[in-house]
């Protein structure tokens, strides 16, 4: 139907081996784009831009650092957040000892910082692999938290020894710190995201790309064909590093504004490997869709538990029941017991979620906090068990189905 | 058509009613954190804190017959969240509360962009205290360095001079716990004792064993506590276990959870806290709040709660923002006030002894005056001990020493606004303030 293919002919290999075979699929991002671009600057307020737009777009460039690694490479690492941690620092130390420096030009060399160190903290995957080298990343992780704490140099000697990011001007407009505009801010993101997203794209399917996936799905094999695993194994490691030490730089310099050590703690390695993972290892469209899951959504849910009772019966339903509708959806594609069963459940209870609001039930900040915890939490055990390749696997079924739609196979 | 001009009568009289009810409101969101790790240090405070508002709606019909509403954003003490909580809560809010010293570093400086007056009473930046600088800012009653001064005034109150003595500072190893160091190295200078800061990380807060032991092996005359959250109990614990003399042990207000060391119970005798505020059981406010809020079930306290040191310092806490609000009111000749009319109320706070007996607060909160150039007030405090069972009062009114430390306040607060530069100050306010 939206997908039919009929009538797509390719008479080249180049025409085959295009980025977007099925037209419909630059179409849509055609779509995304202009979206991302155009639609949500001019409609976004504040708040949107500031707790949506901007973390989101900065959490999946993070996961994407860190699939290259894990999910391409196949070396699984628990350091992200250091390492964004790193860029983050670079970039202020850049940006405090030259004042000249365009801001931009600054974020995009931080992340140079943290392959070096990226590949510095990857030589140990030569020897170790699996849960082994994890344990290595985590050295790194509490090393380099340990070294933001205590090396005062690397934060200017403040006596708080947090990171302040200065007002940073660029062709007379304010681009980060309390001065600059959310739009201001969200199109640099946006520029940096999309450049890197296009890099890490054609790498991953180019030559590099492939003899990543070799050393993932078997390193001996790869080995034999004459792939250098340490060339391979640190290539990984320093490009992860730098998208990673890149989103770093703007997780402080464009959203945080400030940033004390420990935020770059492990709780951050998790939450960016959760996005990583749900959204779907080994692949690109995944971490976008995982930082929504994970980033968006509790904000999202949370304004909706914050309206007043009178908004939320017309709201809250018409929300309620595009998630209920979404999640049959989904329940059709993946077709199984198990799965009506989570439908079900999960219907039920947002039906007497969206009840208890409309009754004017009173709901303290705390619980809802409660609520939000708990619906997110289901909704990742629902989308790992219908599908544990991911977000990104589900979205390929569902355009698989619609493809050969109405033929079932 | 009667039918239909009466139905439309009544949705324009509705309209009417509905949005003047909506107008007439002060929006004072509270960043709350029931949640998370900090949660049992952020409910009584939380609780002191929305009681006192409701006691305000339901004796007084609000301040100044415009009712408060303390709506609470539940953080976590989650920064990421703070940040999402500001940013829902700005638009029309006429202060902002930001509690974790995390979510204060983040929102301190876009509060000198949006315009929109900062509540930190005893806590945040110590600098704050320059009203020319932080002209959004406010800390009072007292800062972070007022409590280091008082700490080492008592000491020396105590044992005579600190020349040749050791102070072990056990602080969290983080931008909250740093503080009060530039203070404490001061004085180490100037009176001769050795400072011996010993960092707490925050994966360790609950396991101070290597800590203790350092103590136990430096033999310090005193600890000095820089604390919160789990730490405090950590370090409490581990204090009673490796037998350090109580009465040697001395924390920040922050670090006397009544919870903390009721867990040790007499064990902890002796060990103090400096505090800007007293859960003053015979003050008027107390009985007030007991009838008209808790006894109408408005209240998510408990009874063994609203005993507690936390719980009445969140009662000072919102009396102080309505006193803003009452002056702001006064002064501008409108109840319903904006963000800039309450920073000049909260400039002009002027609790003395009468108005602090006025407000049924006798006893809880020593008596304080703000101005344009001074935004903490610098109230002072008591020291309290634990008597096994409670928190009691072990000093008269310690005064903080503030001259000694006036430059110092003045130059960082330069320093952060060169580093922020454009950073918009208030001019106006003369130097002499």
């Amino acid at each position: 139907m939206l997908y039919r293919t009929a009538g797509q002919f390719k008479t080249s290999y180049i025409a085959d081996q295009a980025l977007f075979p099925v037209k419909q699929d630059a179409f849509l991002l055609g779509i995304i784009l202009a979206l991302a671009w155009i639609v949500f600057p001019l409609t976004a307020s504040e708040f949107t831009f500031q707790t949506l737009l901007i973390p989101i777009l900065i959490y999946a460039l993070a996961a994407m650092g860190l699939n290259i690694l894990t999910g391409f490479a196949g070396q699984l690492s628990l350091g992200t957040g250091a390492f964004m941690g790193v860029g983050a620092y670079a970039c202020y130390k850049m940006v405090t000892l030259f004042p000249w420096m365009n801001p931009i030009v600054a974020i995009l060399l931080s992340g140079v910082f943290s392959a070096g160190i990226g590949v510095a903290f990857g030589i140990p995957s030569l020897r170790i692999k699996g849960f082994y080298l994890a344990i290595a990343t985590l050295a790194a992780q509490f090393f380099l938290v340990w070294l933001f704490e205590k090396w005062s140099w690397l934060y200017n000697y403040n006596a708080s020894g947090a990171i302040q990011v200065p007002n940073l001007e660029m062709f007379g407009v304010f681009v980060s710190g309390p001065q600059a505009a959310s739009v201001t801010e969200y199109y640099i993101v946006l520029f940096v995201v999309t450049l890197l997203t296009l890099l890490c794209i054609n790498l991953t399917r180019g030559n590099l790309g492939r003899t990543w996936k070799a050393t993932r799905d078997m390193d001996i094999a790869a080995e034999l064909i004459g792939i250098n695993l340490m060339k391979s194994k640190l290539t990984a490691f320093a490009v992860s590093s730098y998208v990673v030490g890149v989103a770093g730089a703007l997780y402080v310099f464009m959203w945080k504004g400030a940033a004390e050590p420990n935020v770059f703690d492990i709780p951050l390695s998790f939450q960016v490997l959760f996005i990583a993972i749900i959204g779907g290892l080994g692949s690109i469209m995944g971490n976008y869709l995982g930082a929504i899951l994970i980033v968006g959504l509790p904000v999202v849910l949370n304004v909706i538990a914050g309206t007043q009772v009178f908004q939320m019966s017309a709201l809250g339903a018409a929300v309620l029941v595009a998630l209920a509708a979404a999640v049959a959806f989904l329940g059709w594609v993946a077709r199984s017991g198990w799965t009506v069963g989570a439908v079900a459940g999960f219907v039920v209870l947002t039906l007497i979620y969206g009840y208890a609001q409309t009754q004017g039930f009173r709901i303290d900040s705390a619980l809802i906090e409660h609520i939000n915890v708990m619906i997110i939490g289901g909704l990742i055990i629902f989308f790992l068990i219908i599908e544990p390749h991911g977000l990104n696997q589900l979205w390929r079924l569902i355009r698989e189905k619609l493809i050969i739609w109405p033929f079932p196979h | 058509m009667k039918h239909f001009t009466k139905l439309a009568i009544a949705a324009a009289l509705g309209t009417v009613l509905g949005t003047a009810a909506v107008a007439q409101e002060l929006y004072t969101p509270n960043l709350a954190y029931r949640t998370g790790p900090f949660a049992a240090t952020g409910i009584p405070l939380m609780n002191g804190q929305a009681d006192y508002m409701t006691l305000l709606n339901e004796r007084d019909g609000g301040v100044g017959g415009v009712r408060i509403n303390a709506e609470e954003c539940e953080t976590g003490y989650s920064t990421e969240k703070g940040v999402e909580c500001y940013e829902k809560t700005k638009g029309t809010a006429i202060v902002t509360q930001p509690w974790s010293t995390g979510i204060t570093l983040q929102v301190l400086p876009k509060t000198n962009v949006d315009e929109i007056p900062i509540l930190a009473p005893g806590y945040g930046f110590s600098p704050m205290a320059d009203g020319k600088v932080f002209q959004w800012a406010f800390n009072m009653p007292a800062g972070y360095w007022d409590a280091a001064d008082m700490i080492i005034q008592y000491l020396e109150g105590e044992g005579g001079s600190l020349s040749g003595k050791k102070i072990a500072f056990l602080h969290l190893d983080h931008p909250f716990g740093k503080e009060p160091l530039p203070v404490l190295e001061m004085h180490a200078a100037g009176k001769g004792f050795e400072l011996l800061p010993i960092p707490v990380g925050l994966k360790e807060m609950q396991n101070q064993s290597a800590q203790w032991l350092q103590i136990r092996r430096e033999r310090p005359d005193y600890v000095v506590m820089w604390g919160w959250g789990a730490m405090n109990a950590g370090a409490i614990t581990e204090a009673v276990k490796t037998k350090f003399p109580m009465e040697n042990f001395i924390g920040v207000w922050w670090a006397g959870h009544d919870a903390d060391l009721k867990l040790v119970g007499d064990d902890g005798k002796g060990y103090k806290s400096i505090s800007w505020s007293f859960p003053n059981p015979d003050a008027p406010v107390m009985k007030q709040v007991k009838e008209m809020v808790f006894d109408k079930g408005l209240s998510q306290s408990n009874e063994e709660e609203m005993q507690g040191v936390f719980y009445g310092r969140g009662l000072v806490m919102s009396a102080i923002l309505a006193e803003g609000i009452k002056n702001a009111q006064e002064n501008f000749g409108t109840g319903q006030i904006d963000a800039t009319q309450l920073r000049w109320g909260l400039e002009n706070i002027n609790l003395t002894e009468e108005r602090i007996v006025e407000l049924g607060l006798e006893g809880m909160v020593p008596p304080f005056s703000t101005s344009c150039g001074n935004h903490t007030g610098h109230s002072g405090g008591w020291m309290l001990e634990w008597d096994g069972a409670k928190f009691v009062k072990a000093s008269d009114l310690l005064k903080p020493n503030v001259d000694a430390y006036a430059d110092l306040i003045a130059t960082s607060a330069a320093e952060y606004a060169t580093s922020n530069a454009p950073w918009a100050m208030n001019e106006e306010c003369s130097a002499t303030n």
